[in-house]
C-alpha cells in the first residue's frame, strides 16, 4: 500500500470518529468542541508516555518520563483521562444550552493550546516528533498498513456501538431532547445525565482519534487546535447528516479526499470549498444528505419492503 | 508586580479594549434579540470591514473613505448574510437559533479565508505606512496624550474609548427612546405580541441589520485605530470572546454585555501589564470565561430571549 494511500485511509478513518464524536452530543442538540481539545491532550500525553522527543533547544528541559508505553497502554490511557475530563465539565454543563457548550469547547481549545505553546517540556509551538512506529520490527509499510487496519477496526467498533445507541432507549431519549427539551423532561428524561453520558463519550472518542492521529503522524504539535478543524468536522457532520450516524461515513471521505485531487493552486483554498459546501447544503437540505427519511427510503428499496395501509390488518401490530 | 502607576494605564487601556468589546457585544446581542440569530461570526465581518477600509486607503489615501468603506461593508455584507438566515429559519419552520450559529460559522469560515488568500497575501495588514496613512494622522494617534511617569495614554486611546462611549450611548438612545427601538425591544420581548400591535418583524429585521451595520463599520474604524493592524485570524478570536462575553453576561442581556465587556477588558489589559506578553492575556480571559460559564451557564445576569 503506498504512503499516499494509506495516509488517506488512516485520517479518513480518524476524522470519522472526530465527525462521530461532535455528532453524538449533537444528538440532543449539544455543540461540543471539547473533544478537539481532548484530542490533543491525549496525542501530548501518548507522546509523552511512548518516549517521544521533545522539539528544539527545549530538549534539556524536557521532562523525561523515561517511559516506552506500548501503542496500547497510550491509547487506553488518552481514552480514559479524555472520558475523565469530559466527565467531570460534563458535570457542569451536562444540561446547559448549546451555545454554552460551544463556548465551553472553544475556551478549552484555547487553553490546551496556550499550555502547550507555553510549555517547554512540551516543545511549546513546535510539540514533540519521533514518536514511536506503532509496531517496533515491522517495516514502514507493515506498519502503515497494520495502523489503517487499527483505524478502521475502531471506526467499526465505536460505528456499531453508535449503533446500538442510536436504536436503544437511551438514542430515542437523546432524540427527543434535541426535538423538545421541555416535553423529553416532561416525559421523565434526565437531560443532566443523559448530557453528561454523550458528552463523556464525545471526548472519550477525541482521545482515541488524538492517540491515532498522533501514532500517524508520529508528532504532535498546538497548531493542530484551530478553528479551522473545528469548521472542517462540522462541515463533515452537517454536509453528510446529523441526525445518522451513516452522514459522516459518507461526507468524510469524500470532503477530505476532494481537495487532496484538486490541482495546486486550489488547495489553499479548500476551506473556502469547505466553507460554501457547508452553507449550501445547510440552505437546501438542512438535515444534511443523508437523513432519517432517506434511509428509511433506502431501505425499503433494497428490502423491498412496502408498509401496509393503516387499518389493513394483524401486520401492523 | 504592578506599581500604581501602570495599573493606572492598564486601566485605562482596559476600558480602550473593553469599550471594542462593548459594540461588538451590543450589535452580537442585538442582532440575537431582533433577527434571532447567533452571529458568532459578527466580528469576522467587522476583521473584514477593517481590511476593506485598508483597501480602500491605500489606493486612495484617505481617511474619511477608509471609515465610509469599513461602514459600507459592514452593511453590506450583513445585508448579504440577512436572506441567507431568513431562508434558513423559514426552511426549518420556525426559529432555530443553533442553525443560524453553525451557518455563521460558515461565514465565518469562508470570510477569514478569504481574507487570508486574496488580499495582501495573507499577511497581517499596518495602518501605519505611508501608503495607507500619507498624511500621517493615524500615526500622531500613537503619540501619548498623557504621560505621567510610567503612565503613558495615547490619543488613540482616548479616542477609541470617547467615541466608544458616544456610540454605545447613542445606540442605547435609540434602543430605549426612538420608536425603532421600541419596535426592536418589543420583537425581543414577544414577536407574536409585536406582530399583533402591528410591528412589520421583516422591515424591523433588516433594520437590525442595517444598525449593525454601522455599529459593525464604526467598530472596524475604532479597531484600526486603537491595534493599527490586523491579520485575518482576529476575527475568530473575536468572536469567541464576544460568544463568550455574551453567554457570561447572559444572551441577549445588554446591560450585562456591556458590564462584562469592560470588566474583561479590563481583566486582560491588567493581566498583559503582569506578563507582559498577549498570549497569556487571552489564556486568563479564557480561563475566566470558562469558569463562569462552567458556573453559571445561563450567565450572571440573566439569559433576555
Amino acid at each position: 500500500m503506498s504512503a499516499t494511500l494509506s495516509n488517506y485511509l488512516t485520517i479518513t478513518a480518524i476524522f470519522i470518529l472526530c465527525t462521530w464524536a461532535i455528532y453524538l452530543p449533537y444528538r440532543m442538540g449539544q455543540l461540543h468542541f471539547m473533544m478537539i481539545a481532548n484530542m490533543v491532550i491525549s496525542a501530548y500525553l501518548g507522546a509523552l508516555f511512548s518516549g517521544a522527543v521533545v522539539s528544539g533547544s527545549q530538549v534539556q528541559e524536557a521532562i523525561n518520563l523515561n517511559l516506552h508505553w506500548p501503542f496500547i497502554l497510550t491509547l487506553i490511557l488518552g481514552v480514559v483521562v479524555s472520558g475523565l475530563l469530559g466527565y467531570l465539565i460534563s458535570l457542569a454543563i451536562g444540561d446547559a444550552p448549546c451555545f454554552a457548550v460551544v463556548i465551553v469547547g472553544f475556551a478549552f481549545m484555547y487553553l490546551t493550546k496556550a499550555i502547550a505553546e507555553n510549555t517547554t517540556a512540551l516543545g511549546r509551538t513546535f510539540g514533540m516528533f519521533r514518536v514511536p512506529r506503532i509496531v517496533e520490527g515491522l517495516s514502514n509499510s507493515q506498519n502503515r498498513l497494520f495502523l489503517v487496519c487499527v483505524c478502521f477496526f475502531f471506526v467499526l467498533l465505536v460505528g456499531f456501538w453508535i449503533y446500538r445507541f442510536d436504536k436503544s432507549k437511551l438514542g430515542r431519549a437523546a432524540s427527543s431532547v434535541f426535538v423538545d427539551r421541555d416535553l423529553a423532561v416532561s416525559l421523565g428524561i434526565n437531560v443532566k445525565k443523559m448530557g453528561s453520558l454523550l458528552q463523556t463519550a464525545s471526548s472519550a472518542l477525541g482521545g482515541l482519534a488524538g492517540v491515532l492521529y498522533l501514532y500517524t503522524l508520529r508528532a504532535i504539535s498546538p497548531s493542530f487546535i484551530t478553528f479551522h478543524n473545528v469548521g472542517l468536522f462540522m462541515t463533515m457532520l452537517f454536509v453528510g447528516g446529523y441526525t445518522t450516524q451513516w452522514g459522516p461515513l459518507l461526507a468524510v471521505p469524500i470532503l477530505w479526499g476532494i481537495p487532496l485531487i484538486m490541482p495546486e493552486s486550489l488547495q489553499v483554498w479548500k476551506n473556502v470549498f469547505y466553507a460554501v459546501i457547508l452553507i449550501g447544503i445547510l440552505m437546501l437540505k438542512p438535515e444534511g444528505v443523508i437523513t432519517r427519511p432517506l434511509l428509511r427510503r433506502l431501505n425499503n428499496l433494497v428490502f423491498k419492503r412496502r408498509l401496509k395501509p393503516a387499518g389493513s390488518g394483524k401486520n401492523l401490530s | 508586580m504592578l506599581n500604581i502607576e501602570i495599573l493606572i494605564a492598564q486601566i485605562v487601556n482596559g476600558l480602550s479594549l473593553g469599550s471594542i468589546y462593548v459594540l461588538l457585544v451590543t450589535g452580537f446581542n442585538l442582532l440575537l434579540l431582533v433577527a434571532m440569530i447567533i452571529h458568532f461570526s459578527f466580528p469576522v465581518i467587522i476583521v473584514f470591514s477593517i481590511y476593506m477600509s485598508w483597501i480602500v486607503m491605500n489606493l486612495t489615501g484617505s481617511l474619511a473613505l477608509g471609515i465610509l468603506a469599513a461602514v459600507a461593508s459592514a452593511i453590506l455584507v450583513n445585508m448579504v448574510s440577512a436572506p441567507i438566515f431568513q431562508h434558513i429559519m423559514r426552511k426549518r419552520g420556525s426559529v432555530d437559533i443553533n442553525a443560524t450559529m453553525v451557518i455563521s460559522m460558515g461565514m465565518g469560515m469562508l470570510i477569514t479565508e478569504w481574507t487570508s488568500h486574496a488580499i495582501n497575501n495573507g499577511f497581517p495588514i499596518s495602518f501605519e505606512t505611508e501608503a495607507v496613512d500619507p498624511h500621517g494622522w493615524l500615526r500622531a494617534t500613537r503619540a501619548p496624550f498623557i504621560r505621567a511617569g510610567l503612565v503613558s495614554i495615547s490619543y488613540s486611546q482616548v479616542l477609541t474609548l470617547l467615541t466608544g462611549i458616544i456610540l454605545v450611548a447613542a445606540l442605547f438612545w435609540v434602543l430605549y427612546k426612538t420608536k425603532a427601538g421600541r419596535a426592536f425591544r418589543a420583537i425581543a420581548e414577544n414577536p407574536d405580541g409585536a406582530r399583533l400591535v402591528g410591528i412589520p418583524l421583516l422591515k424591523t429585521g433588516v433594520q437590525s441589520y442595517i444598525l449593525t451595520g454601522i455599529l459593525g463599520g464604526l467598530t472596524a474604524a475604532l479597531m484600526a485605530l486603537l491595534l493599527g493592524q490586523a491579520s485575518p485570524d482576529l476575527g475568530d478570536q473575536l468572536g469567541h470572546k464576544v460568544l463568550g462575553i455574551s453567554i457570561i453576561a447572559g444572551l441577549g442581556n445588554l446591560g450585562g454585555g456591556l458590564v462584562i465587556a469592560l470588566l474583561l477588558g479590563i481583566v486582560e489589559a491588567i493581566v498583559q501589564g503582569v506578563f507582559s506578553g498577549g498570549s497569556w492575556s487571552n489564556t486568563v480571559a479564557f480561563l475566566l470565561m470558562l469558569v463562569i460559564v462552567l458556573a453559571k451557564p445561563r450567565g450572571v445576569f440573566g439569559i433576555k430571549l
